[in-house]
């Protein structure tokens, strides 16, 4: 049964004309007869581009309809917020609307958008997925179904000061004594280590940056394990034991993080790409290294996957020119281009061309760990999984106790497992 | 003729006659329903719908975040979830209270000490006025912003001084990184905005105690701290409750400044009710139990505010 | 005698001296409490001025050395940048286009509400007064998700426009209280006698009674202006995209960017949100002061 004010004639009718105000006519139409590839027709493409991303994409999407004058492309642009565009585009599925026909996702959504039957799953296509980063691909595929393609991967690393460590560090016992050494030789330094730890998403990635070098995995079903303890027991160490980072990283966001790098008062910072374009200026310029987090004993290389991913309403009824869209856009040279202009790092390693390396030397590193950017929990419920996340990290990172890190995820360990599994109306 | 007199009283003194008379209270009656409608509508509008729909949603499964499932019936599930230990209700409800209780005591006495001062006549009052006045008059997120600055280790003047007493100071993290610094830091940007509410209020409840109360205690040879104690403080009592009664409501429904300042952190250490309650409905997009959460809210703040109302009813 | 009566005065001046000292001494210390409020209440905003002066390396470099109290040098840029940057405008005009709207409602539908309640002996005036009362105390937090639902079914979240009407629940019970308490202090003389002559009510209302409470309207314009740009909650709940954005949701939301965002930049944004309530306060402090105490208690 259904509470009347959900329906749209009551709603307006009631309370609508107290509110003084009339709804805007409801657009949602419903699923089409598929249209080939072949004929005209105009698909709408939602994005959360800003800036010169978003005058990027524009142009791309130009020279999309050049070759395809079939084709035309119209673009909604959304909130550059990612979980405020996440919301705008459920608004449009929850309504059963058929447009965007392609959207951009962020990495962490593929996963809802499939369960919810909101994104076409893209097996009819016989999407290559293998020329794409394995784990970038991974964050696209839900229950062995590819849902979403890898438009570009964002890896966060680790950045070290080239000049105050000479060798990059090869175990994480050695980022703490290389952040010890520098803190000790150059006092202008105010802390060995800048990683983001307040209360919000970017926790999150800064924990897998270091995670799997533990061994550690997030998998919501059981956070509670050996590798996951020992990875966040070092993070939380570097604040109360060793002293090379601040309390204040609880303050933390990854632009704060960046500050700290670029204004030259930190030998390491957990933080994105983006960083090593912005290091124009003494002491940091020219003496910038980005790494994967060194692995520890039992673990591998450590890296976290950000980025954006592209795919297909599974009520439009343009995907087939969709999907064509999608092609061309992940296609190595339009990638190459956006890299070089952007700064978004290619999602195919075949865009990392020895032309993009001259003009941007750093891509080298990106590539190195997009080897290695581990993805958040592919998970329909990933949000509720990520606010139980932000609050466990928060925990941790504001209490000194030694077993902190142990005991929070031995406590959220059910919590989690049951808001990831949650299945609704049962 | 007393202005204030009734119309029906003074029109039997005139003599007029009394047909037109009622006939034209019919039409102003009918006139005043007219006038009232549309703000009770209005106001109906944003409250008792918003309560109606919490009321039924809160018995019903309604969570945006699984698509259209259908809103079943799941009778008291809400509820009895909240009370469970894993949704941290009765943490919030708890932290909340000793909130309010410690901030309204606190800002009664401060504010009480400010309005005493600006009762004064002294030269410079209208600046000392309007000093108090601008922390209230400014947005909260005003406030929470900029005390958010200043407890900020680097760009903040809090470390700065403290770092001037004593060197270990000098480099403090407020926000999250400790459970008692970050309500600290809460207390004192909440404090800081509403204790002008409290004293403005109190200043106007000074103002209406007569002269002569005072000087017939002068007279009787009271100290100033009898006067204080046996005059004005009995004769306060009616602003004194309403600045409890708002501040009380204020503070139990505080939201604004945790949002701001530590997102509910460090860990859940900071989550008010109103924070649940935000949290539930717009990041967890669950009506249900944002329902049951907003009716227990309205609730509590009912039955306070019941208690002020009763204490004000008009005289009409 | 002569000797007494050349000492009593000398004693009397002793002890007036002493008082005076004692005055004195008592005067400078109130004098002085008086300061510690002006400086705790007003120096926060001076130093966030001060950071709004600083420029991104001096944010970076941290409060220290150079950068104490008074700044070495200042720089203006944060200003033009969280105007170019952060496109701080539409924010503000969007704050501005709802405060007043508003304002521009609640005046006009709680003077009615005002007038009726004071004059017109409608049935039921306590229960209708009771009500907006309570109005005013309802929680805020508890109203967004079922108004939520609504704005999104009617294809309005994200949409200023409806935050005029939400916004009516800070605004609406203190202004009807107000001006009613108001109208009941206006002579009723002044309205019979233009009903004798054979005008409306309406009439009435609108050449008698509405000018002579102007006063009493510019005040409850005021602190519905300041209730209305005050507002947080509804608009982070209500708005989605940051050129929707009212300004002080805009200001927290600058620091949720990859952005490099520094504190002069929030803080200037900040001074600039201040300035209008500021410069509100400083003219109109005693009608404030007395809205709010008409408005809450009599």
């Amino acid at each position: 049964m259904a509470w009347p004010y959900r329906s749209k004639v009551f709603a307006v009718a009631a309370v609508g004309a107290v509110m003084g105000l009339t709804a805007a006519g409801c657009s949602s139409s419903g699923p089409g007869k598929p249209v080939s590839a072949t004929a005209k027709q105009t698909i709408v493409f939602a994005e959360s581009g800003l800036g010169p991303e978003g005058a990027q994409t524009q142009k791309a999407i130009d020279a999309f309809e050049k070759a395809n004058p079939n084709i035309k492309v119209n673009t909604d642009v959304l909130s550059s917020d990612s979980t405020t565009y996440l919301s705008q585009l459920e608004q449009s599925f929850t309504a059963g609307s058929a447009t965007p026909d392609v959207f951009e996702s962020d990495v962490t959504y593929p996963a809802k958008f499939a369960q919810a039957g909101w994104a076409l799953p893209l097996t009819k296509f016989h999407p290559v997925m293998g020329q794409y980063f394995a784990l970038g691909a991974a964050a696209g595929t839900f229950n062995g179904t590819a849902y979403a393609i890898p438009w570009f991967d964002n890896p966060e690393g680790l950045f070290y000061r080239t000049d105050l460590i000479k060798t990059p560090p090869t175990s994480p016992a050695q980022v703490v004594s290389d952040a010890e050494a520098a803190m000790k030789a150059d006092h202008s330094l105010k802390e060995g280590l800048a990683f983001e730890a307040a209360k919000y998403e970017g926790a999150i990635t800064a924990f897998l940056t270091v995670d799997s070098a533990f061994g550690g995995k997030l998998t919501p079903s059981n956070v509670d394990t050996p590798g996951n303890v020992a990875a966040l027991n070092w993070l939380h160490n570097a604040v109360y034991v060793s002293h090379i980072a601040p309390t204040a990283v609880t303050g933390w966001q990854e632009g704060q993080v960046e500050q700290e790098f670029v204004a030259g008062h930190a030998a390491f910072a957990i933080d994105y790409p983006f960083v090593e374009s912005l290091a124009t200026a003494a002491p940091v310029k020219g003496h910038v290294g980005y790494i994967p987090f060194p692995a520890g004993p039992g673990g591998t290389p450590a890296a976290a996957l950000g980025g954006e991913m592209l795919a297909i309403n599974a009520k439009s009824a343009h995907a087939a020119a969709a999907w064509k869209l999608i092609q061309y856009l992940t296609s190595a040279p339009v990638e190459t281009v956006r890299a070089e202009v952007t700064g978004d790092p290619p999602s195919l390693p075949s865009a990392y061309t020895s032309a993009l390396y001259a003009k941007a030397p750093y891509f080298q590193n990106v590539k190195t760990l997009n080897n290695f950017a581990a993805p958040r929990p592919v998970n329909p419920n990933y949000l509720n999984v990520s606010a139980d996340l932000q609050t466990l990290f928060s925990s941790v990172y504001a209490s000194p106790s030694s077993s902190a890190a142990a005991q929070a995820l031995k406590a959220g360990t059910s919590t989690i497992s049951h808001d990831a599994s949650a299945t609704p109306g049962s | 003729m007393a202005t204030g007199m009734p119309v029906r009283e003074r029109l039997a003194l005139t003599g007029r006659p009394p047909r037109r008379a009622a006939s034209r209270k019919a039409a102003d009656r009918r006139f005043g329903y007219l006038l009232v409608a549309p703000t009770v509508i209005l106001l109906l509008a944003v409250t008792a719908y918003p309560l109606i729909a919490n009321l039924w949603n809160s018995f019903h499964f309604d969570n945006l975040s699984y698509g259209s499932l259908p809103h079943k019936f799941v009778g008291g599930q809400n509820y009895t979830n909240l009370v469970s230990s894993r949704s941290g209700w009765v943490a919030a409800l708890e932290r909340t209270l000793v909130f309010t209780a410690v901030t309204i005591a606190f800002d009664v006495v401060v504010g009480l000490a400010l309005a005493l001062m600006m009762h004064r006549k002294f030269r410079g009052r209208g600046l000392l006025r309007a000093s108090i006045l601008i922390p209230w008059a400014v947005p909260t997120v005003v406030s929470a912003m900029l005390w958010k600055t200043m407890f900020d280790p680097r760009a903040g003047f809090v470390d700065y001084f403290l770092g001037a007493i004593h060197p270990a100071w000098s480099s403090l993290t407020w926000l999250n990184a400790s459970v008692w610094r970050s309500w600290a830091a809460i207390f004192v940007a909440d404090s800081w905005k509403n204790i002008p509410f409290v004293a403005i209020i109190l200043l106007a409840g000074l103002q209406v105690i007569p002269h002569e109360v005072y000087e017939a205690a002068r007279i009787d040879g009271a100290s100033a701290w009898q006067t204080f104690r046996r005059v004005t403080l009995p004769m306060l009592k009616p602003a004194l409750a309403v600045a409890l009664i708002f501040r009380t409501l204020q503070a139990l429904l505080v939201f604004d400044v945790i949002y701001i300042m530590t997102g509910g952190g460090p860990g859940t250490s900071t989550e008010t009710l109103s924070f649940l309650n935000y949290q539930t409905f717009i990041i967890k997009t669950d009506f249900g139990a944002g329902g049951a959460i907003s009716m227990l809210l309205v609730v509590i703040a009912l039955v306070i505010s019941a208690g002020y109302v009763r204490f004000l009813r008009p005289q009409t | 005698m002569t000797i007494l009566e050349g000492r009593q005065p000398l004693a009397i001046r002793t002890i007036r001296r002493r008082r005076d000292r004692r005055k004195a001494v008592r005067g400078a210390l109130f004098y002085l409490a008086v300061g510690v409020v002006v400086l705790v209440a007003l120096f926060p905003f001076y130093w966030i001025l001060r950071t709004s002066l600083e420029s991104n390396s001096q944010v970076a470099a941290g409060v220290g050395g150079g950068n104490g109290i008074i700044p070495s040098h200042l720089s203006f840029s944060a200003y033009p940048n969280v105007f170019s940057q952060q496109h701080f405008l539409a924010p503000l005009v969007n704050s501005l286009i709802v405060a007043l709207g508003t304002t521009v409602v609640t005046i006009i539908v709680g003077s009615l509400a005002g007038y009726a309640l004071a004059r017109l002996q409608i049935r039921g005036a306590g229960a209708i007064l009771g009500f907006i009362l309570l109005a005013g105390f309802f929680p805020v937090l508890a109203m967004i998700g079922p108004l939520y639902l609504l704005l999104d079914d009617l294809h309005i979240l994200d949409n200023i426009y409806p935050l005029i009407i939400v916004y009516l629940v800070y605004t609406l019970p203190l202004t009807t209280w107000l001006l009613k308490n108001f109208f009941q202090q206006i002579p009723a003389e002044l309205e019979e006698a233009a009903l004798m002559d054979g005008a409306t009510r309406l009439q009435t209302l609108r050449r008698v009674v509405i000018p002579v409470a102007i006063p009493a309207v510019f005040t409850a314009a005021i602190l519905s202006f300041i209730l209305a740009w005050n507002d947080f909650a509804f608009a982070i709940s209500f708005l989605r995209t940051t050129g929707h954005f009212t300004a002080p949701l805009a200001i927290v939301t600058f620091g949720e960017s990859q952005f490099q965002v520094f504190y002069n930049l929030i803080d200037a944004a900040v001074v600039i949100v201040s300035i209008p309530i500021a410069l509100l306060v400083l003219f109109a402090q005693r009608r404030i002061v007395s809205g709010l105490t008409a408005g809450s208690f009599r």
